[in-house]
């Protein structure tokens, strides 16, 4: 409950009375937009994401989807505009509109208050493990002695130097062995995932519910109803799909040549990553992160 | 619950504010159990017997009320935590889901404080003025008759039309603030019961053109509290979506019309 604020008792039409800046004059538009960038590019990146994790319980078929992944073409264009301009639109705007609540589910403990309260508070949980998840296998950063790079192959891609081959003669491939290294590094890692993963999938299903009501697709009790029912489906599957993959990643035993392929690229510098000064290596003590990250490419 | 194990003596804990501008403070008064008391039969005790548990004479508690049956929504007020009329709260069935003979009670907390479990409304008033909550006939001349109705219009318009203004659904909205802008559904409700109506309708694009604002319907969060408490059992989250679904469309034809 808020506190009783001295409050001018009654508030006439005027909240529009000044000219109202740009945000005002498309609240609509921005709202509608915020409600999109959730579930198209955004959600729809997080499904196949998932399902391609998923094939880590699938030896060799996460290598060759993430390499499909790598080869597309123009990938950089379609991460900036697929995927980072979306998911920052979404997130900053999504913070400004979570400035206005007042959370009630001790006074109105009805599931649907909670499932309400649950979406705000996954928000704020996909943000920090977006953000942490990309930038330590992504970019390859150090956070705070946490450096869990993932590599697709054991190729320098600075140098185009080849660090290890396979039984093929090819770079040897090193998806499914980085993401099992990134995963296996601490019990601390992995549950950042787990909660992480699980809150991303609670808040896009749930988005997705509720977006149905906001665009007024889904108007009556029963309708809704229905659409909450292939909402828990979808939801339900990707949460299957990521269990499949934390436990592909947390089964995987990396071999001597992978690990120490992976330890030689972590270890070399990476001319567009910047983050292995030698006194990364250590593990840190929280005190001195600020020196631990440095920028990414 | 058994019936007949009725307790001797119930006690109040009020929330008490002097003004508007003065800080609250709670006071417990206690008074004799009388079978069927409703909230407002025990105020009208306290009112007459304005003694603290503690001993202390002060001055009564004040609160609203006017139909005493549950039509007019003034005596809204939080009984032990949760938004609703005070007229036709009844102490026996309280006792019954509580087993507790403390009972709480405090004004509504989105809505300034008068005096003591007095709030002032007057922002739902407001709200239905933005968003045009009336049919516009007014004019010199002649109108006719009135439009035809089919009965499962009248049936939906109906459900509407119970609202009685009481602000249970914005008490217990978390997106409706004491100092935001959200509108809430109440006025979303009443602008969509406009819509539906015939001659209303004439005004349907300035009412979704103020329900686009900030403040407007695409600030719910759909956590859905507003259908639970609302003591008309008025369909909100219906409302809500069907609003949204008139926004949409109006919006789209905005878009491409230009204007
Ligand atoms: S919609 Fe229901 S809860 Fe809200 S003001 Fe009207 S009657 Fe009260
Ligand atoms: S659905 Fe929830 S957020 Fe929307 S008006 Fe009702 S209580 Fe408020
Ligand atoms: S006095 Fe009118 S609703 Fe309670």
């Amino acid at each position: 409950m808020p506190p009783h604020t001295p409050h001018t008792p009654t508030q006439t039409s005027t909240a529009s009375s000044s000219t109202p800046g740009p945000l005002a004059r498309h609240h609509f538009l921005l709202r509608r937009l915020h409600s999109l960038s959730g579930i198209m590019p955004v959600g729809i990146f997080v499904i196949f994401h998932l399902f391609t994790n998923m094939q880590m319980v699938f030896p060799g078929k996460f290598q060759h989807e993430v390499a499909f992944i790598h080869s597309m073409p123009a990938l950089l264009f379609i991460e900036i505009f697929g995927l980072w301009l979306p998911i920052g639109f979404h997130a900053l705007l999504g913070i400004g509109y979570m400035m206005n609540w007042v959370p009630n589910t001790i006074s109105y403990s009805y599931r649907d208050n909670w499932r309400y309260t649950m979406q705000r508070i996954t928000a704020w949980i996909a943000l920090v493990f977006i953000f942490a998840h990309v930038a330590t296998l992504r970019w390859r950063l150090n956070l705070w002695g946490w450096h869990t790079p993932f590599y697709l192959d054991a190729v320098n891609h600075a140098t185009g130097e080849v660090i290890a081959r396979g039984d093929d003669g090819e770079p040897l491939a090193l998806a499914h062995a980085s993401t099992a290294m990134a995963l296996q590094s601490s019990y601390a890692v992995l549950a950042f995932y787990i909660i992480g993963v699980y809150g991303v999938v609670y808040h896009w299903a749930n988005g997705l519910w509720t977006a149905a009501i906001s665009w007024g697709l889904t108007v009556s009790v029963q309708a809704q109803k229905r659409w909450g029912g292939v909402c828990a489906v979808l939801g339900i599957s990707l949460g299957l799909f990521s269990a499949a993959a934390i436990y592909g990643a947390m089964s995987y035993e990396p071999t001597a040549q992978e690990q120490a392929a992976i330890a030689q690229l972590a270890g070399t510098d990476e001319p567009n990553i910047e983050v292995d000064h030698p006194e990364d290596h250590e593990t840190k003590s929280p005190e001195d992160a600020g020196t631990g990250v440095s920028s990414g490419h | 619950m058994i019936k007949s194990n009725k307790p001797k003596t119930l006690t109040f804990k009020i929330k008490r504010q002097d003004d508007p501008k003065s800080e609250p403070y709670w006071q417990a008064f206690d008074m004799p159990y009388r079978p069927s008391l409703n909230i407002i039969s025990c105020l009208q005790y306290i009112a007459g017997h304005a003694t603290t548990t503690g001993g202390k004479d002060v001055a009564p508690v004040v609160w609203e009320c006017s139909c005493l049956e549950e039509v007019c929504g003034s005596c809204t007020m939080v009984i032990n935590g949760r938004a609703r009329q005070s007229c036709s709260a009844l102490v026996d069935e309280i006792l019954d889901e509580t087993g507790d003979t403390i009972i709480t009670l405090e004004p509504m907390s989105k809505f300034p404080v008068v005096r003591d479990l007095w709030v002032d409304r007057s922002r739902m008033f407001e709200n239905l003025k933005k968003v045009k909550g009336w049919v516009p006939i007014d004019g010199t001349h002649k109108l006719g008759e009135g439009p035809q109705e089919s009965p499962e219009q009248q049936d939906m318009r109906y459900a509407l039309s119970r609202c009685m203004t009481c602000g249970c659904c914005l008490e217990a909205c978390p997106q409706f603030t004491i100092d935001n802008e959200f509108i809430g559904a109440q006025a979303i409700s009443q602008a969509r019961y406009f819509n539906e109506h015939e001659t209303g309708a004439t005004l349907k694009d300035e009412r979704l053109d103020a329900l686009s604002e900030v403040g407007g319907v695409s600030d719910c969060g759909n956590a859905q509290n507003c259908v639970k408490v609302c003591p008309k059992d008025i369909p909100l989250t219906e409302s809500i979506a069907a609003t949204g679904r008139q926004l949409t469309v109006h919006h789209i034809k905005k878009f491409f019309t230009g204007k």
